[in-house]
């Protein structure tokens, strides 16, 4: 490798067959590169009458924002496509870890410039902390497709691979519909939303694209009165409710009983989780003597009421 | 199975298993099939799981190798559920039969047909148990990490095992099955202690789900010859499965079953609702992505499986129940497969007071 100073306008950032990342912050790196100036020089290749980067990215997109003219650089001689590919990898790989979205984009390549699959699934994948399977590799070649504004979405949230697994069963256009409804939630609202979905897709055998447009997810989408916020969650509890219709009727059968029945706010009062038991759980806290009377005497009056011998017939089919 | 008996495209045999005489029955019974002598299973098995369809793959294979554990345990049911107090033989792992809800494809680490073969070791553990366990009554059966009759016609095992607990008053054996594969079961003098019993579903899942089992009927029809050769026979309704139709056609097979088969020969029914550990799901729509049964209304239940939403699981049952009272099976003992106290309540009117209590509700027709 030869060392030499270049023009940044030098270097022809179009060509990107040899980037792993397309989303990173710049500040940190551009503050340091004002204070320090560029230590480790990128490394360039030159192809097709242009310099082109093999690796660096980071570092020259922000010396361009700090308005660098020139840079040092190292120019890679090699002309193997994947052997230089490789010393893009194995230099980032000693020196940062890898987001899903770069691995996806590293196995893609590594296909791409001909690289073995019996070698990228041995020896590669190991490498990448993915477990060596094909259907593995066939997932991360899903999520490498995915529209630019979506990864960008992953790389901020920094979504999970179980969520990307699902987002990998939807198309393009249904992802792009989803987008607006993800965004605002956190990782498990996410997942619960796909999931539904796709589930209520499946199981109807209407397309997904179909379930988000229907009258009532739209008309909470064009509400001019709802935050980002409140939409994405109204249309979770809606998506929950049309998929498990029965154990939400149970759930509004239990809260209306609570209603009915005055139930006192300051003691708590709990299903078995799902229903699955019979037992319901009433807790409360108190200070002293007269505050645990209280609670009990609350407790009595409730169960006086006609509507309290209601709660159990909650729980049986009789 | 009798037409269409599984064949392996291979069999391997760990070097040091060749000598067993199961190992030398099976290749006899197997002189057309390719066999290779391998130093160390585990690697044809790592070699297999990078491949996309692991589970799909191993089934082409037969494994002949040694139990290093223990061939006999208690059924390991799950936590949080009432039990049946039943024994399981280790003897197969695996099955080639491709059950799209089969909890094997989650359950065993090795995709590999497997037999074990060191059957002295087999007949030293039963005996050691047996003796331990001559003071009362128990199940044991064959068909938990495979199915009991389906490679039968290589192995003949089942003429061992018959010959081995015919004589052993309290100890009540069942081969478990979804094949027709019964030729040597009917070879073998009968025993009232010796159960063979079919697992059974409506015709519509069975086809949709029960990939190269045979019919339902045909199941229902080998029980039949089991029965009148004199064996008891038993019947398992699980998984249960809801979809549009799921009464009429579970009407259907009952009383299809009903008509064939005396219900004073039935030694047991048993009924048990689709339930699955959450990471079967995945590998289930991986492998079987046309699959339904898996997007109703399930619940995490108290041992982390999925399990329908008790109202619906109580609707199940409570129709099946129904159905086979219907039809003259008042009197056939019936029990739950991993099912809460609440819902024995609900659907049997008596709550076993633990696995030991269900276990005897089933023996009260052997007097």
């Amino acid at each position: 490798m030869k060392n030499k100073y270049l023009n940044l306008n030098d270097i022809y950032l179009k060509d990107e067959r040899f980037r792993i990342s397309y989303f990173f912050s710049l500040e940190e790196l551009a503050l340091s590169l004002k204070k320090i100036g560029l230590i480790y020089p990128p490394l360039v290749s030159f192809r097709n009458n242009h310099f082109i980067l093999v690796s660096g990215w980071k570092r020259v997109l922000a010396c361009s924002q700090i308005s660098l003219s020139s840079i040092p650089v190292f120019v890679v001689e090699e002309e193997d496509e994947l052997k230089t590919f490789l010393i893009a990898f194995y230099e980032n790989l000693a020196t940062r870890e890898f987001s899903l979205l770069d691995k996806a984009e590293i196995l893609r390549k590594l296909k791409e410039f001909g690289e073995a699959k019996r070698n990228i699934l041995e020896f590669y994948m190991p490498l990448l902390n993915i477990p060596q399977t094909l259907s593995h590799l066939d997932m991360f070649a899903t999520f490498s497709q995915f529209e630019p504004e979506l990864k960008e979405f992953i790389h901020e949230k920094h979504i999970p691979f179980a969520s990307l697994e699902m987002l990998a069963e939807f198309n393009s256009s249904e992802r792009r519909l989803l987008l607006p409804l993800l965004l605002p939630l956190g990782q498990n609202k996410q997942k619960e939303i796909l999931e539904n979905l796709r589930e209520i897709s499946l199981k109807n055998d209407i397309p997904a694209e179909k379930v988000l447009k229907s009258a009532e997810i739209l008309e909470i989408v064009d509400s001019e009165k709802l935050s980002p916020l409140q939409k994405a969650n109204k249309i979770r509890i809606l998506l929950k409710r049309k998929r498990f219709p029965h154990l939400y009727s149970w759930k509004e059968a239990f809260d209306s009983f609570l209603k009915k029945a005055c139930w006192p706010e300051d003691i708590a009062i709990n299903h078995s989780p799902f229903f699955e038991d019979e037992d319901v759980t009433v807790h409360f806290n108190f200070k002293n003597e007269k505050e645990f009377k209280s609670h009990l005497l609350k407790l009595q009056e409730v169960a006086s009421k006609k509507e309290f011998s209601r709660l159990f017939k909650l729980f049986s089919d009789d | 199975m009798i037409e269409s008996d599984y064949t392996p495209q291979k069999i391997f045999i760990e070097r040091n298993s060749l000598d067993f005489a199961l190992t030398k029955r099976i290749i006899k019974n197997t002189s057309r099939v390719p066999k290779e002598i391998v130093d160390n299973p585990h690697e044809l098995i790592e070699d297999l799981k990078v491949t996309r369809n692991a589970i799909q793959e191993g089934k082409k294979y037969l494994l002949l190798t040694k139990q290093r554990g223990e061939f006999v345990k208690p059924c390991p049911c799950t936590p949080h559920y009432i039990g049946c107090n039943y024994f399981i033989i280790n003897l197969e792992l695996n099955c080639p039969l491709d059950c799209s809800y089969c909890i094997l494809q989650h359950y065993l680490s090795n995709p590999l047909i497997t037999v074990h073969v060191n059957l002295k070791d087999l007949w030293r553990e039963l005996d050691i148990f047996c003796n331990k366990n001559r003071k009362r009554a128990f199940r044991i059966g064959t068909g938990e990490l495979g199915d009991s009759l389906a490679l039968d016609h290589m192995t003949e095992i089942s003429k061992d095992l018959i010959s081995y607990f015919r004589g052993k008053r309290n100890v009540y054996f069942e081969l478990k099955t979804k094949t027709t594969n019964i030729r040597n079961v009917l070879n073998q003098e009968p025993a009232d202690n010796i159960v063979i019993s079919w697992s059974l579903n409506s015709s519509k899942m069975a086809l949709e789900l029960e990939r190269g089992a045979p019919e339902v009927e045909e199941r229902v029809y080998a029980a039949r010859r089991v029965l009148e050769k004199g064996f008891r026979v038993g019947f398992h309704f699980d998984p249960l499965i809801r979809y549009p139709g799921w009464e009429q056609d579970y009407e259907e097979l009952i009383k299809m079953l009903m008509k064939t088969i005396e219900p004073a020969r039935i030694a047991w029914m048993s009924l048990g609702s689709l339930r699955f550990p959450p990471l079967l799901k995945s590998i289930i729509k991986k492998r079987f992505p046309k699959t339904k049964i898996f997007y109703d209304e399930f619940i995490k239940g108290k041992d982390g499986k999925f399990r329908y939403f008790k109202p619906l699981r109580i609707e199940l049952y409570k129709k099946i129940i129904s159905f086979i009272k219907k039809n003259g099976g008042s009197d056939v003992p019936l029990y739950f497969c991993m099912e809460s106290e609440a819902l024995w309540r609900e659907v049997m009117r008596w709550v076993p007071k633990g696995k030991k209590e269900v276990e005897r509700s089933l023996f009260l027709p052997f007097g």
